[in-house]
């Protein structure tokens, strides 16, 4: 005899049309069989229209920008001829910016890898489940940790001169320090917002805000050679 | 007696043809409306209701819905522009010239391609970041968190196969790099890179590869995990509200209930209640 | 009573936006037709020219039927003078041949024949017997400046008629 708690009975709504019919549930399949809290609409026509008017405005925009931009076209490929600098589409210029100091395997494999997994188990993870604010419990223990990673990814960059990357890192420490000394009873509503923070938010900032970096690095500071340029010159 | 044009249409309407066609009809009763989503075989992918607090526009941007927006352009655009391409050396490259000179909106829809195609991994980006932050990926969602990542890798790559074919210096030289970091890897590397290419260089081989992938096996991908994407919002309880969730998660933590694995939530589910169902009542 | 005015100003106001955003999306849908059908019509061919120079008059002797396999036409020289007929049967667009024994042109894959030269009251071109629907058209033959044969492909001539002929 199956366990009583592997399934739940239900009743189909719908007892005139249809014969009655019992439900069986089991556990941990959709969440849509539940009863809904909340407030709800009808898909059509309300997302539907929403969404069609969200498409055309999109829409509307990239037709102009079709208009009036140019894709760029340069001359034939010719294997004999590198230009110079030979850049990557703008979303692998990050990634780019990462290869002038750090060999292939590390900066193109090793670390988009990386970063591939790091996505994927985020759901995974209860420190990411949490929602409350990273230094609001266990402090000494918590502030201690920071300490050591904040230390060992500066000095990490450092080593290697990964001046693009260090900057935003300690900028982030930075605002993790104000935020452990934050409450939710603070003074300002800046630090009562940084102290509810909890940890997924400041690795996903964190990454977010490398991203953001080392991709305008290499779009608008990089020249000839991949030296640095600053964009105003030229 | 002139018939007006609705008179025409109602009595359309009732004609045994139209009437095999859409067999629901319209209607604005709450039962029509739900309906008209169930018993279409597109749109049933989607549920017949939608949390309203979800539909403003600061829940989630519509970047979601952009993004797919950007795909179906990229689409509508790219098939006519498969007209006039000729996926070989030095061909694609004439192609090119003849699509911005000579073929009548060649230039608008080689524009627009592009530009859709940046706006697409741009909005695919926001969007990934924009539901991190806002927590849709915790349970039950976590599959479909991943199925994004898959989508985000994919988007990449159409861009990416899709950057060879004018062959133009751009081109032929970004993918040069890529393909030479591809061949980092190690053990396989120079294997992945070989395959990718078709040979050892950048030729005809790796142009056709990447038109193939680029134009049917990539889109054909994508749609496919968009399907199962869409399948799993409406399996996972439909979009995700504020409200219906971090409540409970909150509650335990605050208490110092560390569990080892996160409780398997479901919407609207209150703490420690016998596993009842109630269904709503359909008008 | 002002509440009936109220709900008939409703309804009309919804029909009209309704009239204005299915007008606007169907005046796009148009253009977006009028536009793709010239996108799908291409403006340059990059095909073979329908004119042919077929050379000098007198590589063709009297009463020969020569046929250009690459371009598909015969030049045939008669009494009346040069003249040119498509060698591209009328009936599925085999490429047809001269039959110099049977003074005929026959047509390999459904066995269409076609008259060369006047006879019996048939003009050239016409069908002797077989499935091709038409006779095979005569095309438009002169001079040039450089007194070389041309044929244009593209433009059909009435059969024996006098500017359908070159004469020297």
């Amino acid at each position: 005899m199956t366990d009583a708690k592997d399934f739940v009975a239900g009743v189909d709504s719908n007892a005139k049309r249809s014969p009655r019919r019992i439900v069986f549930i089991t556990r941990r399949t959709s969440a849509q069989v539940k009863a809904e809290t909340e407030e709800q609409i009808q898909t059509f026509p309300e997302v539907l229209f929403r969404a069609a008017v969200a498409i055309q405005v999109l829409a509307i925009a990239l037709v102009w920008i079709a208009l009036v931009f140019n894709a760029p076209l340069e001359g034939l490929a010719d294997p004999s001829h590198t230009p110079n600098p030979a850049k990557a589409p703008w979303y692998f210029l990050g990634l780019q910016e990462m290869l002038h100091y750090f060999p292939p395997v590390v900066a193109g494999v090793l670390v988009p890898g990386l970063v591939v997994m790091a996505l994927i188990v985020i759901p995974y993870f209860k420190v990411n489940i949490e929602a409350d604010g990273l230094f609001l419990k266990d402090r000494q223990r918590r502030l201690r940790m920071f300490y050591i990673v904040a230390a060992v990814l500066s000095i990490f960059l450092g080593w290697f001169h990964v001046v693009v990357a260090l900057i935003p890192t300690l900028i982030m420490a930075a605002l993790m320090l104000v935020a452990s000394q934050s409450s939710p009873k603070s003074s300002s509503a800046f630090r009562r917002y940084l102290a509810a923070r909890p940890l997924s938010y400041w690795i996903m900032t964190w990454f977010l805000f490398e991203l953001v970096v080392l991709t305008a690095v290499g779009t608008f500071f990089r020249g000839p050679g991949w030296s640095w340029v600053w964009p105003w010159q030229g | 007696m002139a018939k007006t044009v609705d008179q025409y249409f109602g009595e359309l309407r009732e004609t045994r043809v139209w009437r095999s066609i859409f067999r629901s009809g319209t209607g604005s009763s709450t039962l029509k409306r739900a309906v008209a989503i169930q018993q279409n075989v597109f749109l049933h992918l989607f549920s017949t209701k939608v949390r309203t607090r979800v539909l403003g526009f600061s829940a989630t941007w519509y970047l979601g819905t952009l993004t797919l927006g950007t795909f179906l352009l990229l689409v509508a655009t790219g098939i006519p522009l498969m007209l006039y391409y000729h996926p070989s050396v030095p061909q694609a490259y004439a192609d090119m010239k003849d699509l911005q000179f000579v073929v009548s909106s060649g230039l608008f829809l080689r524009n627009l391609h592009r530009w859709s195609a940046h706006a697409m991994v741009f909005l695919v980006f926001a969007h990934m970041f924009k539901v991190f932050y806002r927590g849709a990926y915790r349970t039950p969602r976590e599959f479909n968190w991943v199925i994004g990542v898959v989508l985000l890798l994919i988007t990449l790559l159409l861009s990416y196969t899709g950057y060879l074919l004018p062959w133009d210096q751009l081109a032929y030289w970004a993918i040069t790099v890529g393909s030479n970091i591809a061949s980092a890897v190690p053990l396989m590397g120079d294997k992945i890179r070989f395959l990718l290419l078709g040979g050892h260089a950048v030729n005809a081989n790796a142009l056709l590869r990447f038109y193939v992938l680029h134009c049917m096996i990539l889109p054909l991908t994508a749609m496919f995990f968009v399907a199962i994407h869409f399948w799993r919002i409406r399996k996972d309880g439909g979009l995700y509200s504020h409200s219906s969730e971090p409540e409970v998660v909150r509650a335990r933590v605050a208490n110092g209930r560390e569990d080892e694995n996160p409780p398997s939530r479901k919407i609207g589910e209150k703490e420690d209640t016998p596993s009842t169902v109630s269904v709503k009542e359909e008008q | 009573m002002s509440e009936e005015t109220k709900k008939t100003d409703d309804v009309s106001r919804r029909q009209f936006f309704a009239k204005l955003g299915l007008g606007s999306l169907g005046i796009a849908a148009a253009g977006t037709v009028a536009f793709a059908y010239q996108y799908l019509e291409p403006n340059v061919l990059y095909e073979p020219s329908p004119v042919v120079n077929a050379g000098k008059p007198d590589r063709y002797p009297l009463d020969s039927v020569t046929l250009d396999v690459t371009t598909g036409i015969y030049i045939i020289h008669s009494q009346e003078g040069f003249f040119s007929l498509s060698a591209v049967c009328t009936h599925l667009g085999c490429l047809t041949a001269w039959k110099p024994e049977l003074g005929i042109i026959a047509c390999p894959c459904h066995g269409s024949k076609f008259f060369a030269f006047q006879q019996d009251g048939h003009r050239p071109g016409d069908k002797i017997e077989g499935p091709a629907p038409k006779p095979l058209p005569w095309k438009h033959i002169w001079l040039n400046d450089d007194g070389d044969l041309l044929v244009d492909r593209s433009s059909d001539v009435p059969p024996l008629a006098r500017d359908s002929f070159v004469r020297i």
